[in-house]
């Protein structure tokens, strides 16, 4: 009798929460899993999209969860271990997200995601010490030929790092990669004239290069940006090398779709709000919206790019 | 300037400032709790609000933070921040003798100037000491970790066992090995843990090693530590400071402006590197490690001298000097505020009254720390029965606190346990925890040193700062060795002859 009445308050249970699913989602706050520190620049984008969200939907309501570490693997595995109830989902960053697939450490494949579209990106550029001779590609190319030029890149397997290795076998020179902790010490060795060019990302340098105390020499992008118009290209220059750093909504894959297509529908308002737009541009950060399908393909061709790099010299 | 002055004077500044501060100074305090995770989360709040006042909530808390580590370390043997642990090894004696007000008095005294000083510097010479400080490379950077490391002769000849130090230092180097290798991304000794990928954090380990030890170790006494009451009931407030003090502090000031400069973890650095100093120049050298004011003095100022440092790089080129720099580098760009010249003409009515906002920041410190000081000295009088296990739960609380780890829980205790037993056999904890921290910035320098001298080990000497470097590691390293072997033999000689 006793456990008849748990079974059936059980059921009852499951059928209303599955009824309140459907019909009132979101009913609790949503976690925002970010996978790097408080204060970065993902994690300013998370704060910015989900405060222009709230303040545009009634009844959304988002908490920012920061796991950094691990060059965001600890946060990306927290994400595809989530209670798949559509109450949690993250903020990822390329190329980290697929370079530890490339690598195998990681637990989780792109399948393990629902892809719900891309936020932001921060275009790969080449810099310079301010005094350089080196002005442009061509002239990297041509100095490398001559001799061993020394060149920074965040940790192996960042976006730099496969920017420069992606450099090296369409220029067919050979560098010596120095691998730093971070843009912090990258910065410190191009402006101390330490090294002889860095592989950074635009919002890394921008200030400096405006300032003079650095020269980007290209953005290694098909489109020049808005926030640097006058910079040429790699295309421009010649070389077919493109590197950008994207940030990107993603769900663990098992929710239920319907949520997701709300979610989804919900997110791309707020990428082109007005309000949203005018608090990236003073945040410095430059948006790339992207549908969750466009995203989805961009993250399987860039999986195997990064593959194709990892198979030839693991790291 | 006087418009930037009255900025600061409003009453709403004053009180962000005071708030900031006091908050500060009780986060620096707490184990596991450190001036990068307060200002790292409070960034995004601050974006909210009036950047100005943001700026200056977080400036108080970072100069608040590096004070209040101070305070556990000295009543309680529990530093509450690496760079606290050299306060440690004088204040805690200093404690158990009764003196703690006068520690606590010395090393807010210490931070105040160590702090001014550093915040006056960055208002007066920011960019030409930025300029300088680019000319340091990953080279200096190897040979500042070493200079740093030299340290552990100076805690040896305290427990007077060297090779005993040497051996703690190198386990903590060795520890530190664990995680990824930054030169070729490949996984060292992370048995297929995710969480040891990133390497061992030193604030479990720190935590661990000490605040835990330190509990277990008044749990364990059979009879309760007699400390001398007496000493605490006198009019502590008007004890003066002690004589000769004011050379430890000046140097100690100093020393960690200079390397609050340069890019990198500067704190703990700076207090090991004054405190070794400052024994050195000490004319009481024999009274260190046995509770002697002036190590307090030089290790304080010192770690209070980075504040005004590490902002010099961070605020006119962008190279943040440490993590906490790095954090709120992060709240001036959430305003826009793009760090380089920009901050000094275009924003110049926000960047200098949050500079200017330090000063008052200490002064709230030195108000906050003389004022309450002979209350908290009577923390070092509550049971054991209350303390170990509010402090323990501290410590839990605060491993998993700092990345949301429940594996660096785990990690504390077992720094706990290993470390107790390594205690009990006279191995210096100290010297592993340095050993810990400046393992992987030495490694770090050496390996880009490397690569950038294309695999010469030539660049180590050649530019000007490094020869002086050079000389100043010699220096440290030579008269306390000369000293160590020729009291060892003295001890052996009659041995001989029996």
């Amino acid at each position: 009798m006793k456990t008849g009445f748990t079974k059936l308050a059980i059921l009852t249970t499951l059928f209303v929460s599955s009824l309140v699913f459907a019909g009132d989602y979101p009913s609790e706050p949503i976690t925002v899993i970010v996978p790097s520190k408080a204060g970065g620049s993902t994690d300013r984008t998370a704060r910015m999209l989900t405060e222009i969200a709230e303040k545009h939907n009634k009844g959304y309501e988002f908490v920012i969860k920061n796991i950094p570490g691990s060059g965001g693997q600890k946060g990306f595995e927290a994400i595809n271990r989530a209670k798949p109830d559509g109450y949690t989902i993250g903020l990822v960053f390329t190329p980290q997200l697929v370079a530890h697939i490339a690598s195998k450490r990681a637990k989780y494949n792109l399948d393990s995601f629902r892809i719900l579209g891309n936020v932001a990106q921060d275009p790969a550029i080449v810099v310079v010490p301010k005094d350089s001779k080196i002005k442009n590609l061509g002239d990297l190319a041509k100095t490398a030929k001559e001799n061993t030029l020394t060149v920074a890149v965040n940790g192996i397997g960042s976006d730099d790092f496969l920017a420069a290795k992606a450099f090296e076998s369409k220029a067919g020179v050979t560098f010596n990669l120095l691998p730093t902790k971070g843009s912090t010490e990258q910065k410190a060795g191009i402006l101390g004239g330490h090294v002889d060019a860095a592989f950074m990302n635009l919002s890394q340098m921008i200030a400096q290069h405006k300032a003079g105390d650095a020269h980007i020499i290209a953005l290694l992008a098909k489109e020049r940006s808005d926030k640097l118009p006058d910079m040429p290209t790699s295309k421009e220059q010649g070389y077919e090398v493109y590197m950008t750093a994207t940030r990107g909504l993603v769900a663990p894959a098992k929710v239920d779709a319907a949520t997701l297509d709300k979610l989804e529908a919900m997110f791309a308002k707020v990428m082109a709000d007005d309000e949203f737009k005018a608090k990236a541009t003073k945040g410095n950060i430059q948006l790339l919206p992207m549908t969750g399908k466009e995203y989805g393909e961009y993250l399987k061709g860039l999986q195997a790019d990064t593959q194709a790099v990892y198979d030839k010299a693991p790291w | 300037m006087m418009e930037y002055i009255s900025i600061v004077f409003q009453p709403i500044s004053l009180f962000t400032i005071l708030l900031g501060t006091v908050a500060g100074v009780a986060i620096g305090g707490m184990p596991g709790l450190t001036a990068t995770m307060a200002v790292g989360l409070l960034v995004p709040f601050t974006y909210t609000m009036d950047p100005t006042m943001g700026l200056m909530l977080l400036g108080g808390i970072y100069c608040g933070a590096m004070y209040g580590g101070s305070i556990p370390a000295i009543l309680l043997n529990t530093p509450g921040t690496p760079a606290a642990v050299a306060t440690a090894i004088e204040g805690f004696p200093m404690s158990q003798k009764g003196k703690a007000g006068l520690a606590l008095k010395v090393s807010v005294v210490a931070s105040f100037v160590g702090g001014s000083f550093s915040v006056l510097v960055l208002l007066l010479f920011a960019p030409l000491l930025a300029q300088q400080a680019l000319k340091f490379g990953p080279a200096e950077t190897f040979l500042l970790a070493l200079m740093g490391l030299a340290g552990i002769i100076s805690i040896a000849d305290e427990n007077s066992s060297l090779i005993k130090a040497l051996i703690a230092g190198l386990l903590g180097m060795i520890i530190a090995v664990v995680g990824t290798d930054d030169m070729s991304g490949s996984l060292r000794y992370t048995m297929g843990y995710i969480e040891l990928i990133d390497g061992i954090d030193f604030m479990p380990a720190l935590i661990g090693l000490f605040s835990m030890i330190q509990m277990l170790e008044l749990a364990g006494m059979r009879k309760k530590h007699e400390i001398d009451m007496s000493a605490l009931h006198k009019k502590q407030k008007s004890e003066p400071m002690p004589k000769g003090i004011t050379k430890h502090i000046a140097l100690g000031s100093g020393t960690g402006t200079v390397i609050g400069v340069l890019p990198g973890e500067g704190a703990t650095i700076a207090a090991f590197i004054s405190y070794n100093i400052s024994k050195r120049i000490s004319r009481t050298k024999e009274l260190f490690g046995k509770g002697n004011p002036e190590g307090i003095a030089a290790a304080e100022s010192g770690n209070n001298g980075c504040v005004g440092g590490s902002l010099v790089p961070t605020l006119t080129l962008g190279i943040p000097g440490n993590s906490v720099a790095a954090a709120l580098m992060g709240a001036f760009i959430i305003h826009g505020m793009i760090p380089g010249p920009d901050l000094f003409n275009e924003y110049a009515d926000r960047t200098y009254p949050f500079i200017i906002s330090l000063f008052i920041a200490n002064l709230v410190f030195l108000g906050v720390g003389l004022t309450v000081a002979p209350y908290l000295a009577k923390i070092a009088l509550i049971p054991p029965a209350i303390l170990v296990p509010v402090v323990s739960a501290f410590a839990v609380l605060g491993s998993y606190a700092l990345n949301n780890s429940v594996f660096d829980i785990y990690l504390m205790i077992a720094f706990a346990i290993f470390g107790l037993l390594l205690k009990k056999l006279n191995f210096s904890l100290e010297a592993l925890i340095l050993g810990l921290i400046l393992g992987p910035i030495a490694e770090g320098g050496f390996t880009q040193g490397m690569i950038i001298g294309k695999g010469s080990p030539w660049i180590f000497f050649e530019s000007p700062i490094a020869k002086i470097m050079w000389v100043i590691i010699l220096l440290l390293l030579i008269p306390p060795l000369y000293s160590y072997f020729k009291h060892t033999s003295l001890l052996k000689t009659p041995d001989a002859e029996t």
